[in-house]
């Protein structure tokens, strides 16, 4: 290839904070398509692919994971620096995801008792937040994790010049096109369908479970309460809903304040 | 002089983790493995959780061995409340594990671990001169996904695996799919076998390591309730803490472990040393073939290890599914659990080792305490004497050789960073 043909393609790279590394991995299983997509772009780095890395201008930056340390914090503002248009993908990016589900109800201090034995916040964490806590996030793509076909969606909108496409309606509404039964009405599950961003094509509903909300609320739409409502109705104790309501959305305030702490143990 | 020789983050690897190493002379002073993965607390946060949805958030540890976390974890409430299942969903839990080590071992041995033996920086590079092998690896890895997708409903964090059995049986289509699916790919796992033996780069160590692994019962597989050891002895899964001791240290997130105060290796080549026996097939007769570069002294045997796993679980998810269709799939009801307080735990062998996952609940069925260890915490300490080994080995070599055998030696662990940052201690 020739160096100009390399200048005409946008420099991108792939980043990961704190999580599971899983929606790198979801990039990593679009298969079918994985070496002629890649091809299209100057990859400057992708820490879970390759030894390559460059420590330069990006016109487009992927970054997965919480910020849950100061080094996270430090990678991150480092890449908004460099970058023309950052992209929060997946949950941990976008809102935190599970490791954020106890955010203001258990102490830093009381989770390091609890894992490490010690008091001492010897790693410097503190509560995870997404990425747009700190640093202007230019677009978001939820889920944990991201939906692969989503994520080459959003890659070649981008390569054209167009924002990606991300729904902005429940899961419900993927429920009813596929023609599934209403899980709550119907089957009398816990299901969070009605407050979660479609896009997942009502998944689990398809295969007879509840949604347990891994796409994160939709943002600014979330009504936590006339969920608690609705699930109340059917028999379910508070504390049983609150921890599921908080699974992926600890640090969404409507869902934080349901979340006092004499309230945080989970049985039905 | 005192020199230190710094890998700032290793690359090719899952999470975020360096090497320190500090030479005094031609003395190897101190080695540590930093990891800096930020912690997620996961032992700590799934505390008052009721036990149903506990494998949906336990199996966000891990990306790459979700569908390992997810069973370990469903084994450990099973265990904890006396719930037995039928044959038809030990098989298809069988199909699944060995979908993911498939999909697992695929990209590590090809994607992650290749480039290293044939000289690129990453499989893309790789791709440029070795098209059709990226493309075939590429294949098998998807081929690893399709079952994963099949049975847990979908490559990263399925939900289809529940307490007691799966909630949508996959279709006899479906089943047969992934039967014309490993045949289409056997070969390219055969190559990978061929590639690695062929290609091998030099490492000079010699290395005394202890291994364990799950006795996975009568057939070569990831799921067991039994420790085997190599010096010998046997151990029932609920006496794991007996065995793995670990402790906490402060340049690490991981805890480090111990067996006996001595370093251990889990993971594909501890596997295949101790159940050796129970390789079928073309697995077995590549066993024997390649079986003089399969050594206990030397890490790099863990890839070829994973190579001769990846033929053997091509063709037993084949064998699984003509077992399936043999009986018959049955529709079978997820059995009711009866809550208790009690304490539970599972074990599975995940693509790096044996994870385990223990959870004790209160008598309302919610998760009062809970421990998890993941395969490459349990490694740490293994690595670390490796690198020990290799820098002492290569004490007048330039820098850039050195640091390059560290991270083979790192890579050939295949760890998984993120999984390995949360490790508890449970509370005496």
């Amino acid at each position: 290839m020739t160096e100009t043909e390399n200048n005409l393609k946008p420099r991108i790279g792939v980043f990961s904070l704190t999580g599971c590394a899983g929606d790198q991995l979801m990039i990593l299983n679009l298969e079918d398509t994985l070496i002629e997509l890649l091809s299209k772009f100057d990859i400057k780095s992708f820490q879970e692919a390759s030894s390559y890395s460059e420590n330069t201008n990006l016109d487009i930056a992927f970054v997965e994971g919480s910020v849950s340390t100061e080094h996270d914090l430090k990678t991150l503002k480092n890449i908004r620096e460099k970058s023309s248009l950052l992209i929060a993908i997946g949950d941990c990016a976008v809102n935190g995801c599970v490791q954020a589900m106890r955010n203001k109800q258990t102490s830093i201090a009381e989770r390091m008792i609890d894992v490490y034995g010690v008091e001492d916040n010897i790693y410097k964490t503190f509560e995870p937040k997404g990425v747009g806590e700190y640093v202007k996030v230019d677009f978001e793509i939820p889920g944990c994790p991201i939906e692969k076909e989503e994520a080459l969606n959003a890659l070649i909108s981008l390569l054209n010049g167009d924002a990606p496409l991300i729904p902005d309606y429940p899961v419900c509404v993927e429920c009813k096109l596929n023609g599934y039964p209403c899980v709550i009405i119907e089957e009398g599950k816990p299901c969070l369908g009605p407050i979660i961003t479609a896009g997942c094509d009502a998944r689990c509903p398809g295969l007879g479970l509840d949604c347990v909300g891994c796409r994160g609320p939709i943002k600014g739409e979330t009504n936590a309460k006339a969920e608690l409502e609705a699930l109340r109705k059917r028999g379910y104790a508070d504390k049983y809903i609150i921890n599921r309501l908080r699974f992926f959305a600890g640090n969404f305030d409507d869902i934080q304040i349901l979340g006092v702490k004499e309230n945080s143990k989970g049985d039905k | 002089m005192t020199k230190t020789l710094i890998i700032d983050e290793l690359t090719r690897v899952e999470g975020h983790g360096g090497i320190t190493v500090i030479i005094d002379g031609e003395r190897v002073k101190d080695v540590k493995m930093n990891i800096f993965e930020g912690p997620r607390f996961f032992e700590s946060i799934i505390k008052t959780v009721y036990y149903d949805k506990v494998p949906d958030i336990m199996r966000r540890i891990c990306a790459i061995c979700t569908a390992s976390h997810s069973l370990a974890s469903i084994r450990a409430i099973e265990h904890a409340f006396n719930l037995q299942v039928s044959d038809q969903t030990q098989i298809l839990r069988d199909l699944l594990i060995h979908g993911e080590t498939i999909e697992s071992h695929a990209l590590h041995v090809f994607l992650l671990a290749l480039p290293d033996y044939l000289g690129y920086p990453d499989a893309l590079k790789m791709a440029s001169e070795h098209f059709n092998t990226v493309k075939a690896a590429l294949e098998l890895k998807k081929a690893g996904n399709i079952i994963h997708n099949i049975l847990s409903g979908r490559e990263v964090h399925g939900m289809n695996e529940r307490v007691g059995g799966f909630s949508k049986l996959p279709s006899e289509r479906k089943l047969e799919n992934i039967r014309e699916e490993m045949l289409k790919v056997k070969r390219t796992a055969e190559l990978s076998v061929e590639m690695l033996a062929q290609t091998e780069p030099p490492l000079n160590i010699n290395s005394k390591n202890i291994f364990m692994a799950l006795n996975p019962g009568e057939k070569y597989g990831f799921i067991g309730d039994e420790i085997l050891i190599s010096d010998g002895s046997a151990h029932h899964i609920n006496d794991y803490l007996k065995i793995v001791k670990e402790h906490t240290v402060n340049y690490s997130t991981a805890k480090i472990s111990t067996y006996k105060n001595q370093p251990f290796m889990v993971g594909a080549l501890a596997r295949i040393l101790l159940n050796r026996n129970k390789l079928e097939g073309t697995a077995k007769s590549m066993f024997k073939k390649y079986h003089t570069l399969i050594r206990e002294v030397n890490p790099l045997s863990n890839n070829l290890a994973q190579a001769i796993e990846l033929v053997h679980s091509v063709e037993r998810a084949a064998s699984l599914v003509d077992e399936l269709l043999g009986r018959g799939l049955r529709e079978e009801r997820l059995p009711s659990v009866n809550i208790k307080d009690a304490r539970g735990v599972g074990a599975v062998e995940a693509p790096r080792g044996i994870l385990y996952h223990d959870y004790t609940f209160d008598k309302s069925g919610c998760i009062v305490q809970c421990n998890v260890i993941t395969p490459t915490a349990q490694n740490i300490a293994n690595i670390e004497k490796n690198y020990r080994e290799v820098v002492e080995a290569l004490i007048h070599e330039e820098d850039d050789k050195i640091k390059f055998n560290l991270e083979l030696i790192s890579r050939a662990y295949d760890p998984c960073i993120s999984c390995s940052t949360h490790v508890i201690r449970v509370k005496n």
